[in-house]
């Protein structure tokens, strides 16, 4: 009885286990990184190959398991131990499993080129927009020629108009990949390569580096975001204009207007009509953006003083030094970059 | 039929593992020995790549983690790749496989060069070491095992963990180069007579493609790590664009070696598994023609392929397209292999061993990677899955689930051949059912995290991302493998200490191996068998009438004498060139004096390997019974050796005619070079060819003395030539090419640099030569030692020719 | 790629006998044809008129001189075919890789600068 129970139990936990293992273990494609989420054209046609790929490979598969499993566990052996068959070639056969692979393949390959080509013009298409995507060691800049916009690590693009993208790189190989909008390209010192696609849907979209670029690889980041025509005519309009800042109002951030101009910050970061540097991100309306450092933390007080403590902490090898400002100066300081929208 | 030998002489001799003591080792210089060292190494190696695997998949387990700080997982994913390739699976296969069963299979005594075999065996030993002593001095290796430039460039990492990595790759590709040489000659010379190559079994087959494909991929990887250790060291710009090269070079040198290398890796285990799987079916193998031509011509495609792995850095949609299709093309000879072993499987009579169950589960794992990998063929679906955890899974079904598991099945096969001891079946069902199950728990889920967006290479993603459950999940599989692996060390260590004595043929086999007692004698081969079909010593046993087993082919020798059986002698100066070797690399990265050491070393133990032996350069002979081949082995090997020697100036060649007409500052080519002055040196140099043949008639006729003087006289026309170069440096570099100057700069003194440390060598070979002949160390019988250095000699004359119209007088051609 | 040599271990063995190579003669007509080779090179190069059709030219004349050196010099001609087998196919990759390496790099790095 004991054992019958426990059987039982144990069964059912197995039951519940797989169930809930298969739903964790599906959850996988759900993320906001999943290849399987489609929602520009680029991304549709890798699913399709993929899809149509997935297909011929699982039916190849059980070309292997089949007879695999019908010889080990089903034909009966031949009779007596010794006896061995002079099978050393059936031509037919092996005719059969050179000829069919073969137009399998040939039937992957036109697509195959189609989408190659077709996903690689040699100019950029009419009317698309243009965004020029730089690596950096560990953060991606991008620039709108057509806006004169600069922004760090956080990529506004309007549904349904195509953009062609410029990647370049300041410093090493890096890899440009938001999955649900397609496939990725190695941004390459000395060399611009292009993606060209038509986001479809307006949304947060995730991306990341995806080739290895040193230290802190793993915290280069960022967001994409599609938005409709509208709100992206709004996003320009307030990205040109000067920061808004509500410096007048709140002292504090007047103080942290003070700290940043007196700190080195200037020598690295811009912030529209304060200071002019390049080497760090464009701050100019870092108070509107949902991320920081990469798209590593969410743009909170607290992780922005966290990262202006300690940088080294929140990104290995991160290029931008502690300062050593005292937490009242940070304090301010952050009130005065969070008021940048 | 003389195959094996009485049992009572067996016992009446020692067999190679216990003969002579344990120092014996270090100067043996027999190949099975060799094998036991490179399997004992590359298992070590093993553990600490596994080791790594495990930090780094612990620190994976959950989001955020801390376990291991970003540098450190940068060192062990870098460390784990280079390790797992260059120091566990490559040796395993070429080094340990190749041979452990390799010359038993084509019933040779050894290998070609059996101390050029130990000194592959030592460089490997030394080079591993050297890389991984990066350890104490700031950390390991932390770029990738791929290396991608301009990250490895000194401003990206500065400090010496990516010295050591290039110069213990430098040093580890000189040792794959020299084994796989080896490997080539022996099999193309050294086979059983009657063992046409349409006897061979499959392994060799496999071999002998593994090692043509080793001769062709080192030579660009090299020429690669030589760009980058300038870039390092002497301040060139081949990867970095400040001068207007570009880091994809890199990418190109790296995957030109970087694709041949995954069949490199994975032929030896297509091998086993076609030795094993035919064994415990009790069948031939089926369509074994097929099978050799699949084997020849994945060889053959996958060097043209390497794309493949640059389809995210633009190369262009013709390029694209060229590497998708050819990519594709390869999965037809691969497809063949499968299926027939699947055929052979067809009404087999089936022997459960361990082996055979690794052999099994190696089939469905290495075909799901190949089925993956067709993914990875088609551009658009690869710059989805490019650089993350769906690659991640990819390989390590081929290699891991592939090789690795073929190794296993490999292992289990000859371990009774090799130790005389049979391996515990229960312990090895512990062992497959741990690593098999392990394993696909660890990397199955990797494809999910794959295509759920998880990029390679990262120490540590953020919470959210869906990714937290697979990657708990393949932390412990990684787990349960290890536990499996763990088996794998007991039930090994059970065999040695209390293993039932092995007989000569476990497993009622088909090759020659078979034939012999487990574990062989140190000559392997009382008499070299005669062959006469494949799947040699299947016949010998049953003839042509299956069923009816030829009663004990041993038994039909009368115990009686062993005839007398030439064996190699142990030398040592395979280690002591090695560690010059090896001196060479810690003086590159400590004190440069050291080098200089470390060459005299290399110098004096090659000169020693030459002269070791009254046979150096003589015909085959009798008494060695090497008089029985069809060719000469060494000028077979000296002939690969150049082969491969053209493919390294073609690497450089490509490079300087790529970089050509870029420079972002002059002078360039058209303004520098000197036509008169080169035209000189080239008449000179090829007048020093004339003179090389005027010395090897003399030797071959026994003028011992003319020959001396024509030989002082070509090393003298080389001298004339290297002081032509000399100049001719001297004066670009006053005229302010320096080889940091531009581009044309750095490829024009690499490329005619390395010509003349050509020449140069050659210079110091044939002087060499003429001062042996004062000591009558080079009679008219070794003529064959002048006519290799001859062969050098011409060798380095016709890369001159080459370069002398492509780079002074072609001026106008530019890469476009 | 695979290499096949032609050499059949199954067939006698011949290849230990003194192979008949070439004589002083032969040699010293080979160097004499090398140096006309080389000097129809250099006239080539400074003869203005050739300069559209130097690239072909120069490729056969030092084609020439290569073959002629491997073929007498290095015995190629005179030996077992098996040493061909082994060094032509090498050979021919060297020229793939030379020939892809130019066309890749150059595709992707635009047309040279103009200086």
């Amino acid at each position: 009885m004991k054992l019958k129970a426990s059987l039982g139990c144990l069964r059912s936990a197995i039951l519940a286990g797989l169930s809930a293992a298969c739903l964790a273990g599906c959850e996988v494609f759900n993320g906001p990184l999943s290849t399987f989420i489609i929602r520009s054209d680029f991304a549709r046609d890798s699913y399709r190959l993929f899809r149509y790929t997935f297909i011929w490979d699982c039916i190849i598969l059980l070309t292997v398991l089949v007879p695999m499993v019908l010889a080990l566990f089903w034909l009966t052996p031949r009779t007596g131990p010794q006896e061995q068959e002079h099978v050393e070639g059936t031509s037919w056969l092996e005719a059969a499993w050179t000829i069919t692979p073969a137009l399998i393949l040939i039937s992957m390959a036109i697509p195959t080129i189609r989408l190659t080509f077709q996903n690689q013009p040699p100019t950029p298409p009419p009317g698309a927009l243009r965004v020029r995507v730089i690596g950096h060691q560990w953060w991606w800049e991008f620039q709108y020629p057509e806006y004169h916009l600069t922004t760090p690590d956080e990529l506004h693009i309007p549904a349904g108009r195509t953009v062609y993208f410029d990647l370049e790189s300041a410093d090493v190989i890096h890899g440009f990949w938001a999955p649900q909008l397609g496939g990725k390209r190695d941004a390459i010192p000395g060399h611009v390569n292009h993606i060209v696609l038509t986001p479809e849907k307006p949304g947060e979209y995730y991306g990341e580096c995806t080739q290895y670029c040193g230290l802190s690889h793993a915290n280069m980041r960022f967001r994409v975001y599609v938005d409709t025509p509208e709100n992206f005519a709004a996003w320009v309009k307030q990205q040109q204009s000067a920061p808004a800042t509500a410096a007048g109002n709140d002292p504090k951030v007047e103080a942290g207007a003070a700290v940043f101009a007196a700190a080195p910050c200037v020598t690295c970061h811009t912030i529209e009509g304060v200071s002019k540097g390049y080497i760090g991100p464009n701050l100019s309306h870092i108070g509107s953006h949902q991320t920081l450092a990469g798209s590593i933390l969410s743009n909170t007080p607290e992780n922005m003083a966290k990262w202006i403590r300690n940088p080294e902490e929140v990104k290995p090898g991160a290029q931008m030094p502690a300062l050593g400002l005292d937490p009242v100066q940070i304090d301010y300081l952050v009130a005065y970059l969070e008021s940048l929208k | 039929m003389a195959v094996a030998v009485p049992k009572e002489v067996v016992k009446a001799r020692e067999n190679y593992l216990t003969e002579g003591g344990l120092l014996s080792w270090l100067v043996t210089v027999d190949h099975k020995r060799i094998g036991v060292m490179y399997g004992l190494t590359s298992l070590a190696f093993m553990g600490l790549a596994g080791f790594e695997a495990l930090a780094m998949r612990i620190q994976l387990a959950q989001p955020n983690n801390h376990f291991l700080s970003a540098d450190l997982y940068n060192q062990f994913f870098t460390m784990h790749g280079t390790t797992m390739i260059f120091l566990v699976i490559m040796p395993l296969g070429l080094g340990f496989f190749g041979n452990i069963a390799m010359p038993l299979q084509i019933g040779a005594r050894d290998v070609a060069f059996p101390r050029l075999n130990a000194l592959s065996y030592w460089i490997f030993l030394f080079g591993a070491l050297f890389m991984y002593s990066s350890f104490l001095f700031g950390g390991l290796p932390d770029a990738g095992w791929f290396g991608y430039a301009n990250l490895t460039e000194r401003f990206f990492t500065p400090g010496s963990r990516e010295d050591f990595w290039a110069i213990g790759l430098l040093i580890l590709g000189i040792s794959s180069i020299l084994g796989a040489l080896n490997f080539f000659v022996t099999i193309v010379n050294m086979r059983a007579p009657g063992m046409t190559f349409m006897r061979m079994p499959i392994f060799v087959w496999n071999i002998l493609v593994a090692s043509v494909l080793v001769l062709v991929a080192f030579p660009p990887l090299t020429v690669g790590l030589v760009f980058l250790v300038m870039d390092r060291f002497l301040g060139t710009h081949f990867y970095s664009t400040v001068a207007g090269a570009t880091p994809i070079l890199w990418q190109h040198l790296f995957w030109l070696f970087g694709h041949p290398e995954v069949y490199i890796l994975a032929l030896p285990a297509f091998g086993i598994i076609s030795e094993v799987i035919p064994c415990f079916s009790r069948k031939p193998l089926f369509g074994y023609a097929a099978m050799a031509y699949a084997t020849a011509l994945i060889g053959f495609i996958s060097y043209g392929v390497w794309g493949h792995h640059m389809f995210a850095t633009g190369m262009g949609p013709i390029a694209d397209a060229a590497f998708a299709l050819s990519t594709m093309a390869i999965a037809i000879p691969t497809g063949i292999k499968v299926y027939s072993w699947v055929a052979t499987l067809w009404r087999g009579n089936f022997v459960w061993t361990t082996s055979f169950l690794y052999a099994l589960a190696f089939v469905v794992q290495f075909t799901l990677g190949g089925l993956t990998g067709v993914m990875h063929a088609q551009p658009p679906i690869d710059l989805q899955q490019t650089g993350s955890y769906f690659i991640v899974a990819h390989f390590h079904y081929v290699l891991g689930g592939g090789s690795l598991f073929a190794f296993l099945a490999g292992l289990y096969y000859w371990w009774p051949k090799m130790t005389g001891r049979m391996m515990n079946e229960k312990l090895g069902r512990i062992n497959f059912w741990l690593t098999c199950i392990g394993f696909n728990m660890t990397f199955f889920p990797m494809h999910f995290l794959g295509l759920g967006g998880m990029p390679r290479r990262i120490y540590t993603y953020g919470a959210g991302l869906h990714w937290d459950f697979w990657n708990m999940f393949c932390t412990i599989g990684a787990f349960v493998m290890a536990t499996g692996i763990l088996f794998l060390l007991i039930a090994m260590v059970e065999s040695l200490t209390r293993g039932p004595e092995a007989p000569a043929d476990p497993w009622d086999g088909r090759t020659l191996e078979w034939s012999i007692p487990s574990p062989p004698p140190v000559y392997n081969f009382a008499e070299i068998p005669h062959v006469h079909s494949k799947d040699a010593f299947w016949e010998m046993k049953y003839g042509n009438n299956p069923g009816h087993k030829v009663p004990e082919v041993a038994a039909e020798h009368e115990a009686g004498h062993v005839p007398h059986i030439h064996v190699p002698a142990p030398s040592m100066f395979p280690i002591l060139l090695a560690a010059g070797l090896a001196l060479c690399g810690i003086g590159a990265v400590a004190w440069l004096r050291i080098t200089l050491v470390g060459l005299l070393i290399v110098y004096l133990a090659i000169v020693g390997i030459g002269f070791e032996y009254p046979t150096y350069g003589e015909h085959p002979s009798k008494e060695r019974g090497d008089d029985i081949y069809p060719l000469d082995s060494r000028k077979v090997g000296m002939w690969t050796f150049i082969g491969s020697e053209s493919l390294f100036f073609a690497s450089l060649i490509g490079t300087y005619m790529a970089y050509k007409g870029r420079d972002l500052i002059g002078p360039t080519a058209k303004e520098i070079l000197e036509i008169p002055l080169t035209s000189f040196s080239t008449f000179v140099l090829l007048m020093s060819s004339l003179l090389m043949v005027l010395a090897l008639a003399g030797f071959e006729r026994g003028d011992i003395k003319a020959g001396r003087n024509w030989l002082f006289a070509t090393a003298g026309l080389g001298c004339i030539f290297l002081g032509g170069q000399a100049y001719e440096f001297n004066k670009f570099y006053h005229e302010g090419v320096t080889l940091q100057h531009n581009l044309f700069g750095q490829t024009f003194y690499t490329l005619v640099g390395f010509h003349g440390l050509h020449v140069l060598l050659g210079v110091i070979w044939l002087l060499t030569l003429a001062f042996a002949s004062f000591k009558d160390m080079v009679p008219k019988k070794r003529a064959l030692a002048v006519e290799f250095g001859g062969l050098y000699w011409h060798f380095v004359d016709i890369v001159w020719i080459v370069i002398f119209s492509l780079v002074y007088l072609m001026d106008k051609v530019t890469g476009a | 790629m695979s290499n096949n040599p032609t050499a059949s271990p199954a067939e006698p063995v011949h290849a230990h006998e003194e192979v008949p190579r070439g004589t002083i003669k032969a040699y010293l007509e080979v160097a004499g044809v090398l140096t006309v080779l080389t000097i129809l090179e250099i006239w080539a190069f400074y003869v203005p008129s050739l300069q559209p059709v130097l690239i072909p030219i120069l490729l056969v004349l030092s084609g020439a001189k290569f073959a002629l050196v491997v073929m007498f010099y290095m015995h190629l001609k005179y030996d077992h075919l098996a040493y061909t087998g082994i060094f032509g196919p090498l050979l021919a990759l060297a020229g793939f890789i030379v020939i892809a390496l130019m066309i890749l790099i150059a595709y992707f790095m635009g047309s040279p600068p103009t200086a």
